[in-house]
Parts: structure tokens; sequence; C-alpha cells
């Protein structure tokens, strides 16, 4: 009797989860923020992103979205008056455009160090003084001990952080509780298939009707069948997911 | 000889006002009023007892602050300034809150504090203690040892008022620091600046100032190097100049040994007060934020570190500029037009096939096209400065006259791009940005 009271207490705990449920249904509301998507939201652990928790956001090209999918949470740092940081981002800010997302100008601070080394070392900084609301960080070279550094340095504090990683890391153990890969997902849409979480095993892949520059037509459709382009060919010579 | 290895140094009267008048500085962060004797650092603590929750904590952080600054401490506390002078300087530590306990110590305390002349005369007296002063008749003993002496014993007991002169803090602050020998190690530096940092720090309490730069100034035998530290807000905090001092130090090689050292405050302003709320811990999170950010720049270079402002602009190199974290940037008005998050800092040329851009396969050109032209004006000359705005991004890029078409763009693998063909000869395609 005594045994299955305290079974019954531990399953309580908010940081306990049981692997055929989602995590984190336990979790009080403001250590989530909406994703923005409500097809995200209903996969992600919680109902959202979870703060003080590492997300790894796989990607590889350019242009795909990868920043309007965080776009929602970075304008809801406005609200909260917190400011975000990101570390190493791979091209020039265009002020205007991220004006225009309704993100925080004056809450937004840039690192762009010229090591890469330097960009994890900040990152661990920003993150560990527990001070920011958001973080964002790229990073095409970071091996497993690394990523386990910067879990270590967020873990506890209420600062949401993303890393980017190119998709090749996909094959690559990681410490990071949330895993995200990104693809096209045709009609203008974001692919993300979700690779890790807290919970059951995702196998479907996400279709997230991102805001893009313009309303989507069925003319846009880039014709890949018959131009077989390098990116492609890359993506299916990949392995399957190890473990 | 007793002690072969002994050095005997000179005593230096100059340099031992020097540190004095440091001490007198750092002390400001104790208490507003502080005077100075030529061997006694005098703070009046009555009126801020309250604020640092008593004398044994007070006293505690003095002690705490002198000695980081490698410095040793008699130290007393009394009713009359004279009371505390003569309790520390007989090494006694005594703390005493009320002039009870200050007489009682105090009578104690041999007639060797006095002046030398009327210390010898009291001497052949059989007087040994101040205690054994008091009990003889005041008016004979004016006569024979001087009226001078008694003024002060009546001083230190209270009996009649003791006015101290206060110590007047410099309208500028820049203190020199001699270095007991020469240091070629920049761990050692840190050490004895952190005499120069706290005394800052009390500076500015004293004066409710915060700062947004100081220098360091090395002086070696020759030259001198000259380490510029920047604040992204003012601040008043010893700990953060220590802070940055040190990422600073970490990194500098030192060309040659350094004999002293200067601080310099170059860029002091105003703080302004804040009411501390119940709950609400904005303003701790606003110091946290602008300490890594000043931790993050002092690591790896002040433009390493930016903020990002939108700027009123047609042309979308210009549409942005990079601003010191904390300076005041006017917003730019909104852009009617689709622009990209990423601008690449070089537009890439494109393939062409058949007149058509190619970037891993044909892009198909969805919207467009706009025209972005002229800008004559900055035709290769440096753009102009204004205030704290880190322009030199901006300058490098001068673009001056433009004449092109952009469009919307989607690759074969789904990648949104902003494109623009080159109007003015050779032409071509280039891509300027992504919409992520």
């Amino acid at each position: 009797m005594n045994t299955a009271l305290s079974l019954a207490e531990i399953l309580a705990r908010p940081d306990v989860w049981r692997a055929d449920r989602l995590a984190g249904a336990a979790l009080p509301a403001f250590s989530v923020v909406p994703s923005g998507f409500s097809a995200l939201d209903a996969e992600l652990p919680g109902g959202g992103w979870a703060r003080g928790t590492l997300a790894e956001v796989l990607v590889d090209d350019v242009g795909l979205g990868e920043c309007a999918l965080l776009m929602p949470v970075l304008g809801k740092m406005r609200e909260e008056s917190k400011w975000s940081l990101l570390v190493a981002p791979p091209h020039l800010l265009n002020g205007p455009a991220w004006a225009a997302c309704n993100i925080d100008l004056a809450r937004l601070a840039v690192v762009s160090p010229r090591r890469p080394r330097d960009a994890l070392w900040a990152a661990e900084q920003a993150l560990s003084s527990g001070a920011l609301g958001t973080l964002l960080c790229w990073a095409t070279d970071i091996d497993a001990r690394q990523v386990r550094r910067l879990e270590v340095a967020v873990a506890g504090s209420r600062t949401l952080a993303f890393l980017f990683r190119p998709a090749r890391a996909r094959v690559e153990s990681s410490a990071a509780p949330l895993r995200l890969l990104l693809s096209a997902g045709g009609h203008g849409m974001l692919g993300v298939d979700l690779l890790k979480r807290r919970g059951p095993p995702c196998s479907r892949t996400l279709h997230l009707d991102l805001p893009r520059p313009l309303q989507w037509r069925e003319d846009y459709e880039p014709a890949v069948a018959c131009t077989p382009s390098a990116a492609p060919c890359a993506r299916s010579q990949r392995p399957l997911a190890c473990v | 000889m007793l002690l072969p290895a002994l050095t005997l140094i000179a005593r230096n009267p100059a340099r031992e006002a020097a540190a004095l008048h440091t001490l007198a500085c750092w002390a400001g962060g104790l208490t507003p009023r502080i005077s100075l004797t030529p061997d006694t650092l005098l703070l009046e603590i009555g009126g801020c007892l309250r604020l640092f929750g008593g004398l044994d904590k007070l006293v505690a952080a003095a002690q705490d602050g002198v000695h980081a600054q490698g410095f040793t401490l008699a130290l007393a506390a009394a009713p009359t300034p004279m009371g505390a002078q003569w309790l520390a300087r007989a090494g006694s530590a005594r703390l005493c809150p009320d002039g009870e306990s200050m007489r009682r110590h105090l009578e104690a305390l041999p007639i060797a504090l006095l002046p030398d002349k009327a210390a010898a005369a009291l001497a052949c007296f059989g007087v040994r203690t101040l205690g054994d002063v008091r009990r003889l008749p005041g008016a004979a003993l004016a006569r024979r040892i001087g009226m001078e002496t008694l003024q002060l014993v009546a001083r230190a007991f209270g009996e009649i008022p003791d006015p101290r002169a206060d110590f007047v803090f410099p309208e500028q602050f820049a203190l020199p620091l001699q270095l007991p020998a020469s240091v070629d190690s920049a761990a050692a530096l840190l050490f004895a600046a952190r005499r120069l940092t706290s005394a800052l720090a009390g500076w500015l309490a004293a004066r409710q100032a915060g700062v947004r730069e100081i220098s360091l100034h090395l002086q070696h035998r020759q030259a001198e190097t000259v380490l510029l530290l920047q604040f992204v807000d003012l601040t008043a905090d010893g700990g953060r100049f220590e802070r940055i001092l040190r990422e600073r130090l970490e990194s500098l090689s030192l060309k040659a040994p350094v004999q002293s050292l200067r601080l310099q405050a170059t860029n002091v302003a105003a703080l302004a007060g804040w009411n501390r709320a119940l709950f609400d811990d904005a303003h701790a999170e606003h110091d946290a934020i602008g300490a890594l950010l000043e931790r993050l720049s002092a690591r790896l270079g002040e433009r390493q570190v930016y903020r990002v402002s939108a700027h009123d602009d047609h042309r979308p190199e210009h549409a942005t500029r990079h601003a010191a974290p904390f300076a005041k940037s006017a917003p730019g008005g909104p852009v009617p037009f689709p622009r990209p998050l990423w601008l690449l800092d070089q537009p890439q040329a494109l393939a062409d096939v058949d007149g058509r851009p190619w970037r891993q396969g044909p892009l198909k050109l969805l919207a467009g096209p706009e025209r972005i032209e002229s800008g004559w004006w900055d035709g290769g000359e440096m753009g102009s400065k204004t205030g704290e705005e880190m322009n030199e991004e901006a300058d490098r890029k001068a673009t001056g006259d433009i004449r092109r078409d952009y469009f919307i763009a989607l690759s074969a693998t789904s990648c949104w791009l902003w494109i623009y063909r080159e109007c003015r000869t050779p032409g071509g395609w280039y891509v300027h940005g992504f919409f992520s």
C-alpha cells in the first residue's frame, strides 16, 4: 500500500513523465509559452515551448521559414519586457523586417563573434546569467558535450533557448530534450518532424502554415520533380534515424 | 644581523597620503561625511547605521572593503572623533556605541597618545593613563602641561565640541597609483587596480553618479598603455568595474613592465534614483542584462555585441543600423513592402540559365519587380557619424548609387529568397536576402 502511494506521488511530480504520454501536463502555465501554431502546440510537451529547456532546430537551408517559426515567441517577449539575444546569426539582420514582425528591437541584442568557439562561450554565459527571455544560437559545428553544457546552463532558468544546427546532426545523440527537423512542407508550408520530445515518438510530419511574404498560390509550387537539384538528393541519401 | 633577509623601506609620507586619499574616495560608498587627518580617516557613521543594518554590519563592510584593497586596518568607533581616533591608534579595535563605554575605554588608554612634550611631563608626575590625567585638578594641570593638551582630552571625552573639516570629494576622478615594484603580469595588475576601482565606486556613490566609460592608464617606463572600459549603461557598481577589467586584462599582453596606474572616469553623469518595488525585479533584471552584454563585449569586442535598429532609408543596406545595446535610437517607419529577415553581407551572384536566375535549380519569381534606385549622395563616401550609433558597418557598405529590380523568388528547395536584377551594366542576377 505504501509503495503504491509513493509511486502515485512520484508520478504526480511535474518532472516525471510516462513515456506513452506527453510530459509537462502538470507544468504551471507560466513556464510554457505557446508557439503560436496550434498544430505544433498540440504535439509539444506542456502545450508550447517550455522555459528552461533547450530546443534544437535542425535545418539546412536558409529561407525555409525557420525564423518565422519562432517569431510568435520572440514577439511575446515584448509583452513580457524580456530581452532576446541572437548568438552568431547566419547573416545580417534586416532591422525593418524584424520590426515588422512585432519584435522589440530595443530589447534584441546580437552577438556575432569572430570564432565559433566564442559563440558557444557567449551562449553559455547568456544562459547561465538567467537574464534573458529568449536565446537563439546558430552553431554549425557543435559536439554532444557542448550541447550538454548549454542544456545544463539553461536548466533552472526561465530562458527559452533554441539552438540551430545543420540537419546532418539528426544522427548524432543530443542532450536537448526537444529536437525538431525542419523541411519544406509543400504548398508553402513548413514541415516539422519532432525527432525527440518528452513523450511518445511523433511519427507524422507537422505542416505549419507560416506567415509568408506573399499569400500562397498553387502555381507557386516549385517544379522539383523535373529539375533534380542537389539538396533533395542529399536528403534522400541521408541515413534514417539511428538510436 | 638578526634577520639578514629583511629589506628596509623608508616611510614615504607622500604615498601614505595618496593611499589615504584613495581610501577616502572609497569610503564615499559608506558615508557621505568623511574627514581626513594626516594619519587617520574619520567617517561620520551616525547617519547611515540604519542603512547598513547596525554598527556591526557597517564595521564588517568597512573591514572587508579595506582588506580587499590589500590594506591592514586599525579601527575603532566612538561618539567623538578624537575618541575614535585615539582608540584606533591604540589598536584596541573598540566599538563604543555610547559615551559611557567610550569613557571607560578611553580612561584605560596610555598617555603616549598625547603630544610628546605633555606626555613626558605627565610621565614625570607618575601619570600613566588618560584616566589618571582626568583625576588631576584641571586648572593646575593646565598651567603645567599647557591648555592645548587638556583641550584635546576634553574633546575626546566629548566635553567641548570638536568640529572637523569635511573631506571634499574631487570634482573629477583621476587617481594615480604608484606600484611598489614594476609589474609584468596582468593578473597582479588586477589586484592593484582594485584599489582604484573601489575608490571610484565610493566616489560615485558619494556623488550619486554613474559612469559610462573609464580609462585605466598603465604607465611603463617609456610609454603608456590605455585600456578603455565602456559600460552599456550608467553604473556605479564596483563589481562590474572589476569584472570588465579582469576580462580586458586577461586578454592583454603587456609590452613592458608597468610602473604605475592611473584610473580616470571620463564619462560621468548623475544616476537617476529608482524606487525599489516589492515584487517587481525589473531593475535587477536590467542590471543583469547590462552586466551580461558588457561581459560579452569585453571578451569578444565592442563591435561584436550590438543591437539593430530600423532606419529610414530605401536602400536595404542602409535600412539597418547597429547601435550600442543601451543607446537610444529613433525607430524607422514601417516599410510597405515585404522585406527579408536576413540580408547577405555582400549580394551573391546567381547563375543565369536562359535569362532566368538559377540557384540549385531555377528560381520562380513570385512578385516584383520592385525598383530600388539612386543614392548618389553617398557614392563611395563615408556616411555621416551620428552620436552613439555605430555606423562603421554601414559605412563599409556605402553602396552609393544603385539601380536594382527586386523580386521575391522561390527556389526549387522551397526557400524564399529576395533577389534582384542589376539594371546597370553588366547586369546579372543577385541574391540579397532570405525570408526565413
